[in-house]
């Protein structure tokens, strides 16, 4: 994990680290994925992944209209808005 | 007549005696918490709700449910319409949910005043309640220690006698370990019983939301009314719901209870070994019958649960972005700018490491390195649970490893010193089971935890087994001495 690689995961995550925090999170970030390398030792060849305990797939209910339409309580939790849109910093010019 | 550290049976019984009217309860539970606003268990209280809903119980009817007026404290991260809910953010410290989780619906359906909302570790994210925006939660059996975490609020104001109960959601360890630090019981019940709608997610595929009460029985109150389908949640079992209380007396003569053979518990405090020893013969003048089994993969749990959580929580935490709701930082540039602002000013340290491991194992190259080679591991753990209880009913272990901690004494130097706080309770959320965490005596005058882990569904064994434990000893009454947090 060099400062290169904390770069990158900070630009995917749009995060970003302050300079004086930037080597403490460059160590726990070691700290852990060596935490986590350990599990290279077991054998878990041929082992499907379980990625839901549940293992079944998504229940499908019926695709029916519904009235309950909240926009204007949903756009009042936005920083910025409009009576029909959430606003953002101009993206074209 | 105090109501303080009364279970909700208790209440029920001054409510029907007419001792007490839901207004009065509800108003002295808003009142012990002001009392003891110091412990800094809630974030926001609910008081002009509260106090209305209480006003319009009629505990006459004839179908009158056991949590009709009681007061219940729910974890900041259930959604509540219209009342703050914040997940101990700063990113969503100023969020009105437009709806309310299914859990919370539920019980409130059911009569219960949501009287408040509970303080927690940031996006549940931590096992000691330090990660808040809000500021640590005390432990109320000793003030500067930690109340355990992420549902350390919860935990702590049942502790308290604030409220009878209180909602907590358990992805590692919960609501069982603050239950342990906090000397309550608390239950995490198995994957998909209770819907997961409304709650804020962190780690999808491990989030399980349940209650942390006085004693087994208020939790099977509790369980009774939150589980149950839900077609909002595409992860809510689609099966039938016990009676919860039904068989909860039933005596537990020839249940085989499993004592895992790779946790070595020569490693705990001698005080806590001999608090499980104690248990173990407990159980056995009951009845129980105790059996060594070997779950041969269960020590990768830790590094298993710390590359599958971050991943999923890197995802999930993807959406607070400063554009629909929660914080938005102020002067920035344009879109990305806004994006990268919004997120580093409103995430507190320990939700940004995750965020950035979850993020490291997802990206390309090291995908099957972490996350896959995780989720195979986990499989291996759930085929071991799926072994052992062909043979026996439950499994029995400490809730964790140690007692509740002075704040800022765990972790601060090395992250991995507090993620091992979860050895014992991190399997069940692997592999989906439900588990259990009750108060079997003190060290140090702090409370111990007891953990037993049900197969899928059972959550009646393992309830019927902590409440026979309760009507044959006394630690759950155990009462903090609060005189240091008026």
């Amino acid at each position: 994990m060099d400062r290169e690689t904390v770069r990158t995961i900070c630009y995917l995550a749009r995060l970003e680290i302050d300079q004086e925090k930037s080597e403490r999170i460059q160590k726990d970030l070691e700290t852990i994925i060596e935490l986590i390398g350990s599990l290279q030792s077991i054998d878990t060849s041929n082992i499907e992944p379980l990625f839901n305990p549940l293992e079944m797939t998504a229940f499908k209910h019926e695709d029916l209209e519904a009235s309950d339409n909240k926009k204007d309580k949903f756009l009042e939790n936005a920083a910025e808005s409009n009576e029909d849109y959430f606003l953002v910093p101009r993206v074209v010019e | 007549m105090s109501i303080q550290f009364k279970s909700i049976t208790e209440l029920n019984e001054l409510l029907d005696k007419k001792v007490i009217s839901p207004s009065e309860l509800t108003q002295e539970s808003i009142e012990l918490a002001k009392k003891y606003n110091e412990l800094n268990c809630f974030v926001t209280l609910n008081e002009e709700n509260s106090r209305k809903k209480s006003a319009s119980i009629d505990r006459n009817q004839k179908k009158s449910s056991l949590l009709s007026g009681i007061p219940l404290a729910q974890k900041d991260l259930f959604c509540t319409e219209g009342l703050r809910t914040t997940c101990s953010s700063k990113i969503l410290s100023n969020f009105i949910p437009p709806y309310s989780a299914t859990a919370v619906e539920k019980l409130e359906d059911a009569g219960s005043i949501t009287i408040g909302k509970t303080n927690m570790d940031e996006f549940a994210m931590g096992s000691s309640n330090e990660t808040s925006f809000f500021g640590n939660v005390h432990n109320p059996w000793k003030k500067g220690f930690v109340p355990g975490g992420s549902s350390g609020g919860s935990a702590a104001a049942v502790a308290a006698g604030i409220v009878p109960a209180a909602t907590g959601t358990d992805t590692g360890g919960s609501i069982r370990q603050p239950a342990a630090h906090c000397g309550i019981t608390g239950l995490k019940p198995t994957y998909g019983r209770i819907s997961r709608w409304g709650m804020i997610a962190f780690a999808s595929s491990l989030d399980q939301a349940g209650p942390l009460a006085r004693n087994a029985e208020d939790c099977a109150i509790l369980l009774n009314s939150m589980s149950g389908y839900d077609s909002k949640d595409t992860t809510s079992l689609n099966s039938d719901v016990p009676n919860f209380l039904e068989n909860i007396n039933q005596s537990i003569k020839g249940r085989k209870i499993g004592i895992i053979k790779e946790f070595d518990l020569s490693d705990l405090d001698t005080e806590v070994q001999k608090r499980f020893e104690e248990s173990k013969n407990a159980y056995e003048n009951l009845g129980a019958e105790f059996i060594e089994v070997s779950l041969p993969n269960i020590s990768a749990s830790v590094p298993t649960y710390y590359s599958i959580a971050p991943a999923e929580c890197s995802s999930n935490l993807s959406r607070f972005d400063g554009v629909r709701f929660g914080y938005r930082a102020a002067n920035t540039d344009d879109l990305n700018d806004l994006y990268v602002k919004s997120r580093s000013e409103g995430f507190g340290d320990e939700v940004k490491r995750r965020i950035l491991i979850g993020t490291y194992a997802l990206s390309a190259g090291y995908y099957d390195a972490y996350y896959k080679k995780a989720q195979q591991v986990r499989r291996l753990i759930k085929n071991d649970f799926d072994n052992v209880f062909k043979s026996i009913d439950l499994l029995m272990t400490p809730t964790s490893p140690s007692t509740a901690f002075e704040f800022e004494s765990k972790g601060t130097q090395n992250p991995v010193e507090l993620y091992l706080e979860d050895l014992f309770t991190i399997s069940a959320n692997l592999a989906g089971l439900p588990a259990i965490s009750i108060p079997h005596g003190q060290v140090n005058s702090l409370p111990v935890g007891l953990q037993l882990i049900g197969n899928f569904l059972r959550e009646d064994l393992l309830l019927n087994a902590a409440h026979v434990f309760q009507t044959n000893s006394d630690f759950h009454d155990a009462k903090p001495n609060l005189e240091n947090f008026k």
